[in-house]
């Protein structure tokens, strides 16, 4: 009788132990970007980057939590962002989010995250405002903002003898920003912005901007603004005979731009943070088991952003637990944690700080690293030089 | 029947009916899993159906009467909100189809009453939402300023009285949907009501009381949704009474003498012009205020969603109902907005399926999918 | 230069809009998006003939061009089956419905089940790109090609009503459909045409808008339909001379708006949209109108 009872307490003992360990909790974790739309190849290419980070997680056997990926598509417009953000920060099973590329949407659920409580880093939107522009606990950043961007442009494209700029910028937050700083740091070093241009967003025909812009006969025209835009108005250029360098910004440094407008992207210089993935300090690695899993899409510019957003969260939460406001009180205290993007730190915003800012021309079809292009060593010239 | 008995009766009558829909929308709305939002779908057809053809459901209508109904089912949609008080998703959908059910009674009173159509619903419903915008952050008290966003609505929609009077069908369909494509692009141009960047709102505030904050009373957690869906219930309690009101009334008489037949009606010496006013001006009054409370609820408003697809997707919730029926009016808002929150392949496919719906019901039962219940004379609609 | 250009393509909208008018009395929303699924099956023919190795510009064109008319004829035809005909009794307010409704289920289509349909697409520019610069005059080869062939259709719209038998034919129905019946006109078939043959305009249209911008994308449809029927009221519902007039003169208020309005040109919609407004308080069946009688 007494044996019996022993061994059945036993069992219990290694049952209680046992189950946790065998039956691992579900954490759910939120990845928001834009999916469909023009911007969808940076979504598309960010969330098979959190995808990844989640699949490895779940693969390793020391990790204490199963992960899942809820994946939510923004489509790049503020008011779907604040209704996903809402459902994303509604459902009590998700602990944490992987957020936005686009700014204007970025910037928009701000106030939803804090209202419901969610903890989120973002992965690709730049717009310093989403972290500077207010003082809530819950957005985190990784990758880095436009200020840095514009001044490390202006200083590149001044030292090429550009002075005369027009600007063409989106009226959302984004587009004005990279106004308000790419215009802060050319006139500072000595060039003059002869006249700046609002657009929409979603604008099919720029003859009226580009006429004017023309009879102000620029050498440069910089544009402020998402790929789908900035295709059409290269390609109109064209068509109304202006003769200037284009130059754009973290938004259009992506393929789709490229594919869109064949010959006529030749020669166009673009900026953005961080280095390109395979100058990264994890970038190898993450390049190849990106390879590995063999998705339809590249990881884009914002990929591995977007997979060291994923990582720091689930180490976090291996650490405290899938609670909110534990994963918020650890969040805030990041210092110096590594990554494939280099080492996180969150200042008292939210916000990391990324030293590399790349710069990029175009070359026979992609994207190549300025240092490394032949407009840099003078064997192709740019427009106008 | 003597009186008590007749009372009893009713209330039994309108408590079934009420129990039956709660327990069904409970249903809907605690599923976790596709299967079971599916099995809970084909019971309510069941139900609903098989309510109608043995008609039990028109018989436990009547003998309830509408006044009765109408305050049960209110008493369920707060028992439902009592049951999901932590739940913010379950609360945001029970309030969202209530303010989409409110700024369709508007258009209803606008085209199923008086015959004049309106394609540009969306843009007064972010009328009423801008104005709450502009106000809300001031020292306007925020029953006023709900107040406000229905006049503001009202008066946008005054412009466009006079074309409207001047055209005729689809002369004048084409204005509101010129105004509605107008009005979109006037706001994300215009830099002072916020761009494309849209507007933040700080929550409602009512009695003392902010409603974003969650709350907790006696070691009980509700969220700050409940309130607006407790506000929602209310809005839609007000809206059917006051169009049921007008529309049992001799005022609905004449609407719907302007609706059949114009020139009969300025026979009789109902002033066309002046009818079709009035409801234009309630029904954009209505949708405005629905549009006010559901920016403050979501704190955010921007261009985008007040395109003339959303305008569009109000018109076919009117059609799938049935033009004129108001129960059909809120099952087909509680389809439009629900389904595709919970059924997740339908979500990408909603407005091909809304489409293709509405096309459906117009080539193969105009009347919608359930008729409209005509007017008995010398009678009002309940007895 | 440009404002020609649109006033072209809004024009041959409008003249669809106008024929199914006169026809059937009936406003056939989804028209705009007809045009847009006749650029998309440009398209799709475009990228099939780059597949089986056609490399080569002026076959191109022409197979796209007539893949795009003829399939949209037959989907323009198909609707007037399925959508219209059978509401031809019912209030006006339900065709308009049911073809608005209609137009978002072809709409929705595109971009659920064209590969990438949801983003903006590249459209070949298939017209050669020479051009002649004249002091501030940029005068392109593609454009005046373009032009020249709008103008032929439209010119070849308005033989075919006033020489043909088939037009005469329609324009007997549009007159009075009882005694055009009664004479051995055959309804059906004649008001099938004429949905084909409006189809087929704004096919060519939707092409022609894509070579113009270089890029098509599947929500154009909504605001070129809304555009071309505000044309089409503009001119007066039912008349050939009003929808061309209303064609170029709504892309006339768009420029209008524009140069009035530099600082932002997105506002010359809203400037268009509101002058329509106007125009048809002051005027309320167009400006050459419609005979508007009741029968009581």
């Amino acid at each position: 009788m007494l044996r019996t009872l022993a061994f059945l307490r036993l069992a219990l003992l290694v049952l209680l132990v046992a189950l946790p360990a065998s039956a691992k909790e579900t954490v759910k974790l939120a990845f928001i970007g834009p999916l469909t739309g023009g911007n969808s190849a940076i979504g598309l290419g960010g969330r098979n980057s959190a995808d990844l980070a989640v699949k490895l997680r779940n693969a390793d056997p020391k990790s204490k939590y199963q992960y899942e990926l809820v994946v939510l598509d923004d489509e790049c417009k503020p008011d779907t962002g604040v209704q996903v953000a809402t459902k994303a920060g509604a459902d009590k099973a998700i602990v944490a989010g992987i957020t936005h590329y686009c700014s204007v949407v970025a910037v928009a659920t701000v106030e939803t995250f804090h209202r419901l409580g969610l903890p989120t880093i973002v992965w690709g939107a730049v717009l310093p405002d989403i972290t500077y522009g207010h003082s809530y606990k819950e957005i985190h950043r990784v990758n880095g903002t436009m200020i840095n961007q514009n001044e490390t442009a202006a200083k590149l494209m001044l030292k090429q003898g550009f002075r005369r700029w027009v600007i063409i910028h989106d009226t959302t937050d984004y587009g004005k920003g990279h106004e308000k700083y790419f215009k802060q740091f050319a006139t500072a070093g000595g060039g003059k912005i002869l006249g700046s241009f609002g657009v929409t967003a979603d604008q099919q025909d720029f003859t009226a901007e580009l006429t004017q812009a023309k009879a102000l006969n620029p050498e440069v025209i910089f544009f402020g603004g998402l790929t789908p835009i900035g295709v059409r108005i290269r390609a109109q250029m064209d068509k109304l005979g202006i003769n200037a360098q284009f130059q754009g910004t973290s938004g259009i440094v992506n393929d789709d731009f490229i594919k869109a407008l064949g010959p006529l992207a030749e020669g166009v210089v673009a900026f953005r943070e961080g280095a390109p993935a395979e100058k990264l300090p994890g970038g190898k690695f993450f390049l190849e088991k990106y390879a590995e899993q063999k998705y339809p899409n590249p990881p884009e510019a914002y990929g591995p952003f977007a997979y060291a957003a994923a990582t720091l969260l689930m180490d976090t939460i291996d650490k405290v637990g899938p609670d909110r406001k534990k994963i918020l009180g650890a969040l805030s205290g990041v210092k110096n944690v590594d990554s494939i993007v280099g080492p996180i730190t969150f200042d008292d915003h939210g916000q990391n700080t990324v030293a590399a800012i790349t710069a990029y021309v175009v070359q026979d079809g992609k994207w190549v690293v300025w240092e490394d292009s032949e407009y840099a060593s003078g064997k192709r010239k740019l427009k106008g030089r | 029947m003597r009186p008590a008995q007749a009372g009893a009766r009713a209330a039994l009558s309108a408590a079934a009916i009420a129990a039956v829909a709660a327990l069904l929308l409970y249903g809907f709305l605690a599923a976790e899993s596709e299967k079971t939002v599916g099995l809970v779908l084909a019971g309510a057809v069941v139900v609903v159906a098989g309510g109608l053809r043995s008609k039990v459901l028109p018989r436990l209508v009547r003998a309830a009467g509408e006044r009765a109904v109408m305050s049960a089912l209110a008493i369920a949609a707060v028992a439902l909100i009592g049951v999901f008080h932590d739940d913010p998703f379950v609360l945001l959908l029970m309030a969202r189809a209530l303010l989409v059910l409110v700024a369709c009674l508007g258009l209803h009173v606008q085209l199923a009453d008086a015959g004049v159509p309106n394609f540009a619903g969306a843009a007064f419903f972010g009328v009423g939402g801008y104005t709450a915008a502009v106000l809300g952050h001031g020292a306007t008290p925020h029953l006023l300023v709900l107040l406000a966003s229905g006049a503001v609505a009202a008066a946008v929609g005054s412009l466009l009285l006079l074309p409207l009077l001047r055209t005729r069908g689809h002369y004048a369909a084409l204005i509101t949907i010129a105004f509605g494509l107008l009005f979109r692009t006037f706001l994300e141009v215009n830099e002072t009501l916020g761009g494309p960047q849209g507007l933040k709102l700080g929550g409602l505030r009512l009695l003392g009381l902010s409603f974003n904050d969650d709350r907790e009373i006696h070691g009980v957690e509700i969220s700050g949704y409940a309130f607006y869906c407790l506000a929602a219930v209310a809005l839609a309690l007000v809206a059917v009474w006051l169009v049921r009101s007008v529309e049992s009334s001799w005022i609905g008489v004449a609407l719907d003498a302007v609706r059949l037949d114009e020139t009969a009606a300025a026979c009789f010496g109902i002033s066309i012009g002046r009818w079709k006013i009035a409801a234009f001006t309630l029904g954009n009054a209505i949708i405005g205020v629905a549009g006010g409370l559901s920016a403050m609820m979501v704190g955010f408003i921007a261009p985008n969603n007040f395109t003339f697809q959303e305008s569009l997707v109000l018109v076919s919730i009117l059609l799938l109902g049935g033009l004129g029926n108001l129960a059909g009016l809120a099952v087909a808002a509680l389809i439009v907005i629900w389904l595709p929150e919970k059924l997740q392949p339908i979500q990408e496919y909603r407005y091909l399926l809304f489409s293709v719906l509405v096309v459906l019901v117009l080539v193969l039962r105009p009347a919608g999918l359930i008729r409209r219940i005509a007017r008995r004379p010398f009678g009002s609609l309940a007895a | 230069m440009n404002g020609v250009m649109l006033g072209l393509m809004y024009a041959l909208v409008a003249l669809g809009f106008t024929l199914f008018f006169g026809v059937l009395d009936v406003v056939q929303f989804a028209h705009g998006d007809v045009l847009t699924a006749g650029a998309f099956v440009g398209l799709a023919a475009y990228a099939a003939l780059l597949h089986a190795g056609v490399q080569a510009a002026v076959p191109q064109l022409i197979v796209v061009v007539l893949a795009a008319t003829f399939s949209m004829a037959i989907l323009g035809a198909v609707l007037g089956r399925v959508l219209v005909l059978p509401l031809k009794g019912a209030p006006a307010l339900n065709t308009l419905l049911a073809t608005l409704m209609g137009g978002t289920a072809l709409r929705e289509c595109i971009r659920l089940f064209y590969p990438g349909g949801s983003q903006p697409q590249r459209f070949p520019a298939l017209l050669p790109t020479a051009s002649w610069s004249m002091g501030r005059f940029n005068l392109r080869v593609d454009n005046l090609l373009m032009l020249l062939a709008g103008v032929v259709l439209v010119l070849g719209l308005s033989l075919l009503l006033r020489r043909t038998r088939l037009g005469l034919a329609i324009r007997a129905v549009a007159q009075d459909e009882e005694t055009a019946r009664t004479m051995g006109i055959d309804f059906r078939r004649v008001v099938l045409l004429t949905f084909a043959i409006g189809s087929a305009l704004a096919a060519f249209a939707g092409v022609m808008n894509g070579l113009y911008y270089n890029e098509i994308n599947f929500g154009s449809g909504l605001l070129l339909g809304v555009i071309g029927f505000s044309a089409a009221v503009l001119g007066g519902l039912g008349s050939f001379t009003g929808a061309v007039l209303g064609g170029f003169l709504f892309a006339g208020l768009q420029t209008l708006g524009a140069v009035v309005m530099p600082f932002a040109s997105a506002y010359k919609d809203v400037f268009a949209f509101a002058v329509v407004i106007l125009l048809m308080t002051w005027k309320p069946t167009g400006l050459i109108g419609e005979e508007l009688g009741e029968r009581v």
